[in-house]
């Protein structure tokens, strides 16, 4: 029985953990390629969950087409963000709290528009898979958690991928951490802040979409869900996506026992009083210069 | 130059004290609070304007302000004058031993340090029920007596608040003409000059962190006194990204800025309530709109609109 408690509550620490981290990795995509703090990413999350239970559940379409759809809004979001807003703010030399008064805007916008179009009461999506039950030591996992550890795992490798090895992901990271150098060897500085823009959109429909079936989307989880994001992110050095996955474990686990040995309303104490002071004193994150500059 | 801005202020100052007997209890109220969230604001606007420090955390300090005359008037039954003095202390205290380390960071981290600074504070205010009485809140918070002045109706706290306002920004202005003021822009605009001249850039940002901590403290304790009602609901992280929109809006580096903003929060989203349940929607996009459109903020945007109608004037 003890051994089953035990159990249970790490693995929905991990569970929660990679929810965290999935909402980390735009967070990190974004701030890797344009060196802004978005404090709207849990939005795009918002966004890609009721594009889905919109055409799921009211319209009947097919779960994967419904999800590739959702996917695709999510990048819309980002690039018309992208082209309408941010590129006038960087062709006036905004000051960085320009970006995240913006940012909170736009939040404060989708979250009032999700409210009127979409009303106050939480949707949940149904999981992905036949919603089999396993009991591994004592714990019940539901099959949706593996598929979402799963597919956290792999996005992690295929992020990892694709900023160390593909020239494009390449080009994204050279042109925000050296715009003028990288358009004089030919880089399309705007495109490449634009593309970022587009998989921060697509990361966090993706995320929104595999939590729903466990956190139902309504107008107000976005800004918990964005917090949540960033504590993972700046864990692991705010640029890395292994990173916000270390980041956003730590923090699940560090949750679940939490309201395991203290309440769960010490919950936020413990998570962000541990974020300010590792801000302080590790500053580069858990993972430290290496995890930082990998990755 | 100089004599044509006084004459402005003399104008304003003017309108200010002399329209509101006439206008309804209701627009009363809005002015009340946006008087009592221009204090907060102040704060937060000398942080930002001066230091270049994002402060998302300034609920807090308008929570400890507001908490702090609660307990002492309603469960001590000690006069007025202490729950201001005892908010004041304790938030200067606590931005003292919270800004010091804090504010080694810079940039995006410290905004978010903040902000995870004003989630762990709602949630400990949550928590210690036996001290804020969680989310039933304190009720009966006497009205505030000015040497036998009751301050019971809105346009009387509006004229309180409001000097106090006056005072608030007298001081920063003060602070902005002082040598102090020359440190801070010369820290903001050339952190390593300033270095090198001997500024000590941390005691001094903590300074101005104590300074926006009392500001929002006495905020607090005017809010309470006005409602005499506080619970937890007020000091949620909306209400600290509402007194960083404040300054923001207004033009962070001007103080007249900070009240424009105030207006701007606090009469915008009423005169939106006509559109029903889309008005929310409506207050964000304008947000989006005024950050991207007027980068200055409202201030900003109004001295440019100036600069152009006599430019076309001459021409």
């Amino acid at each position: 029985m003890l051994l089953g408690l035990v159990s249970q509550s790490l693995l929905s620490g991990v569970t929660n953990g990679l929810i965290y981290a999935l909402v980390g990795f735009g967070i990190a995509a974004i701030f890797r390629g344009a060196h802004i703090a978005n404090v709207m990413q849990g939005e795009f999350s918002v966004v890609g969950a009721v594009v889905v239970d919109v055409l799921l559940v009211q319209i009947g379409m097919p779960y994967w087409a419904a999800a590739i759809i959702g996917c695709l809004s999510g990048a819309a979001l980002g690039a018309l963000i992208d082209v309408v807003f941010i590129r006038r703010l960087v062709a006036q030399k905004a000051p960085d709290d320009s970006y995240l008064l913006f940012t909170i805007g736009v939040s404060i916008t989708i979250s009032a528009a999700v409210l009127f179009l979409f009303g106050r009461e939480g949707h949940l999506l149904p999981p992905i898979g036949s919603g089999q039950i396993f009991i591994v030591l004592d714990a019940v996992v539901q099959e949706h958690a593996l598929w979402l550890i799963g597919i956290s795992v792999i996005l992690m490798f295929a992020l990892r991928y694709f900023y160390r090895r593909t020239t494009l992901g390449m080009r994204m990271s050279a042109a925000a951490i050296d715009p003028d150098g990288a358009a004089t060897i030919g880089i399309d500085v705007r495109a490449m802040r634009t593309l970022t823009f587009v998989l921060g959109g697509v990361l966090g429909a993706i995320a929104g979409i595999l939590i729903t079936p466990i956190i139902p989307v309504s107008y107000m989880v976005g800004l918990p869900l964005t917090l949540k994001g960033f504590s993972a992110a700046i864990l692991g050095g705010l640029t890395n996506p292994l990173g916000a996955v270390a980041g956003g474990l730590v923090i699940g686990v560090l949750e679940a026992l939490v309201v395991m040995q203290m309440s769960s309303a010490y919950k936020d104490v413990v998570t962000f009083s541990g974020l300010i002071l590792i801000m302080i004193f590790m500053p580069r994150g858990l993972l430290g210069r290496a995890g930082r500059a990998g990755g | 130059m100089a004599t044509r801005s006084i004459v402005i202020l003399v104008i304003i100052a003017a309108i200010a004290l002399a329209v509101p007997p006439f206008l309804p209890r209701s627009v009363v109220d809005l002015l009340v609070f946006s008087c009592i969230y221009s204090i907060a604001g102040l704060g937060v606007g000398l942080l930002l304007g001066q230091c270049g420090i994002a402060n998302l955390g300034q609920s807090v300090f308008y929570a400890l302000g507001a908490y702090a005359t609660a307990y002492m008037t309603v469960t001590l039954g000690v006069g007025a004058a202490w729950g201001f003095l005892t908010g004041v202390i304790l938030s200067g205290l606590i931005a003292l031993v919270i800004g010091w380390p804090v504010l080694r960071l810079t940039g995006h981290f410290l905004a978010l340090a903040t902000l995870a600074l004003g989630i762990v504070a709602n949630a400990l205010f949550y928590e210690w029920d036996w001290l804020t009485h969680g989310s039933l809140g304190f009720g009966g918070i006497p009205k505030l007596n000015i040497f036998g002045l009751v301050i019971d109706t809105p346009l009387r706290f509006y004229y309180l608040a409001g000097a106090v306002l006056a005072l608030c920004l007298l001081a920063s202005a003060n602070l902005i003409g002082s040598r102090t003021g020359l440190m801070l822009r010369a820290m903001r605009d050339a952190p390593e000059a300033a270095k090198s001249l001997g500024i000590n850039a941390q005691w001094l940002r903590t300074r101005i962190f104590i300074l926006s901590a009392i500001f929002g403290s006495i905020a607090g304790s005017l809010f309470a006194h006005y409602g005499s009602f506080v619970n937890v609901q007020s000091f949620g992280i909306e209400k600290a990204i509402a007194f960083l929109i404040i300054p923001v809006l207004g033009g962070a580096t001007s103080l007249p800025g900070v009240v424009i903003g105030a207006l701007f929060t606090t009469l915008v989203p009423e005169m939106l309530t006509r559109f029903g349940d889309l008005h929310q929607v409506l207050f964000g996009l304008t947000l989006m709109a005024t950050v991207v459109l007027m980068p200055s903020g409202l201030m900003g945007g109004l001295a440019s609109l100036s600069r152009y109608m006599t430019a076309r004037g001459r021409a």
